[in-house]
């Protein structure tokens, strides 16, 4: 019984939760598209999350790359088939791992950082005090994040998808053999156009995904400077699962 | 009788299952300095927080000049919060601005004027509030509390308020400062014919600056009249109140503190008695 209880409200604190960020939506919305658009303090995000995360977004793209070809390399090494290489791995790649792997890892990084950004603004009456001076900090505060976020991702992943692929090459060439304009050949030959399209829609969704929990986890701490750390942590699980689970969605769409 | 500015009429606030409000009634008129005195965690920055719609009554009405609050829409509140300046008891201080920046918000928000004519006017509230223009370039991190204070009220008087709510305004400063700030609020008032309502733990600050005192007592305002109509009270609350023995808000009638004033009555609440 008990334990029914508890997951009878584990149900109603998620759909609680759903609701919230469904109302956060509705809010940004009806207030972000309008004149002046916040031009300036997108911009200013965009560089903030977007070129902060460019290292650790490059050397994880260049990583999975060369795992990825370097696996499936020792896979089909027994059928003699190292010469398909870059057909199996591209695949693999582009559509999936590099948007949902730097989703994972540097979305999550970003949604954590507006979470803990906009917390303690909360926990310190920052939020109040915008909304105290006139100004709508929905407005002011989500948009420009959720704008930068949905911009940033899919241009960090179609660098990465350029990386990945350098990473796949190298990893190719040097340990299977396969010289490296082949593999680029065979890499971009068996990419259709669907691949192309479901990547960047990746990026945007899971882009917007982390813009939106993040601030949403943001305006919703509690009191104190220990409610900034509980709720960038449940923000950090909270854009995993769902990043997961629209990556799931998607993919359910497109092939 | 003139029209209050601000109209709390029989209003009730809570959160959860704790009722911070309870037909709390209150009225500040055109041109006076109110004071709102009460135990800590009784609700004084909740009601301020009400005057100008960031929280809204579970029951009852707020009006400023006749409209209710709650019933605005954003263009409306936007207008009021134009009207009614706000000084945060923390400060509430943009972090990831400088001073002048923060100073110059309102300004930006509201008003038409060029970033010039705005660096002026904040550096001319910075003076008024009496710091330094070398700190204007600082962020609010590199301050001390006294001066996060000041800056603030810097802040919400830079677009020129028809009211200003002042959140324990004095509250960690020096004797000089706060003698400043008394200063300040008497100035405004008489020059300006601002409306202000001071939330403080203060008492010579209150008899000073007040035309009214408003005392918080079990979720209400029983008590709302001069400092000599307070001092002269022979009703026990008020007596207590005046010698430092406060009742908690909501305790059954227990008294925390000893005679040495208000600061053993704000630990006590902090749930450690
Ligand atoms: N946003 C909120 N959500 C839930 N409870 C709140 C909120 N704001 C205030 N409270 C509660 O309402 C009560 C009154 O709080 P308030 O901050 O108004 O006290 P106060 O009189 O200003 O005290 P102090 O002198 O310490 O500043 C407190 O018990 C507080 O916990
Ligand atoms: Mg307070």
């Amino acid at each position: 019984m008990k334990s029914f209880e508890r997951f009878g409200s584990l149900v109603l604190g998620g759909l609680e939760w759903i609701g919230g960020v469904a109302r956060l939506v509705m809010r940004v919305a009806r207030v972000g598209p309008r004149r002046p658009w916040g031009v300036d303090d997108i911009f200013h995000q965009v560089v903030e999350l977007g070129v902060r995360s460019l290292p650790i977004a490059m050397l994880i793209t260049l990583f999975i790359g060369m795992i990825l070809t370097w696996q499936f390399g020792w896979g089909v090494e027994d059928f003699g088939a190292t010469m398909a290489l870059g057909r199996v791995v591209s695949v693999g790649l582009v559509p999936e791992l590099v948007p949902t792997m730097l989703a994972i890892t540097v979305g999550v990084k970003m949604a954590a950082g507006m979470t803990a950004e906009l917390g303690s603004m909360k926990v310190t009456e920052q939020i109040d005090a915008v909304a105290a001076l006139g100004a709508d900090p929905y407005k002011k505060l989500v948009w420009p994040r959720i704008c930068a976020s949905t911009i940033a991702l899919p241009l960090l992943i179609a660098l990465g998808n350029l990386i990945a692929m350098f990473g796949g090459m190298l990893i190719a060439e040097l340990k299977f053999g396969v010289p490296a304009g082949y593999f680029y050949e065979t890499y971009i030959d068996e990419l259709e156009p669907l691949n192309y399209i479901a990547s960047p829609v990746k990026g945007v969704t899971f882009g917007a995904l982390v813009g939106i929990i993040g601030c949403y986890q943001g305006f919703n701490t509690k009191f104190g400077t220990e409610a900034v750390g509980a709720s960038t942590t449940d923000t950090v699980a909270a854009t995993a699962i769902v990043i997961i689970i629209a990556d799931f969605y998607l993919n359910n769409l497109f092939f | 009788m003139t029209e209050p500015i601000i109209d709390f009429r029989d209003v009730t606030k809570r959160f959860g299952d704790h009722v911070v409000y309870e037909h709390m009634s209150l009225q500040v008129f055109p041109g006076e300095t109110i004071t709102i005195i009460g135990g800590s965690g009784g609700g004084k920055s909740v009601c301020l927080k009400m005057m100008i719609g960031l929280l809204l009554p579970d029951a009852g009405q707020v009006r400023f000049h006749g409209t209710s609050v709650p019933d605005l829409d954003e263009r409306g509140l936007s207008e009021v919060r134009r009207k009614v300046a706000y000084v945060f008891q923390g400060g509430a201080l943009f972090d990831s601005m400088t001073v002048l920046e923060n100073i110059g918000y309102a300004l930006r928000e509201h008003t038409t004027m060029d970033d010039e004519a705005i660096r002026a006017r904040a550096l001319e509230c910075l003076e008024m509030v009496g710091l330094h223009t070398s700190v204007a370039e600082q962020l609010p991190a590199s301050l001390s509390g006294g001066m996060k204070k000041r800056v603030a009220l810097a802040r919400s008087i830079a677009i020129q308020p028809e009211v200003i709510l002042y959140d324990e305004p004095t509250t960690g400063l020096d004797p000089k400062n706060i003698k400043r700030i008394g200063d300040m609020i008497l100035k405004l008032q008489r020059e300006l014919g601002v409306t202000s309502v001071v939330v403080t733990h203060d008492m010579p600050m209150a008899h000073k600056v007040s035309d009214r005192i408003a005392m918080l007592y079990q979720r209400a305002f029983p008590f709302v009249g001069t400092a000599e109509a307070m001092w002269n009270s022979t009703a026990p609350e008020i007596r207590d109140f005046i010698h430092g023995r406060i009742r908690r808000a909501g305790a059954s009638g227990a008294y925390t503190g000893e005679d040495d004033g208000l600061r053993d009555e704000e630990e006590g609440s902090d749930g450690i008695a």
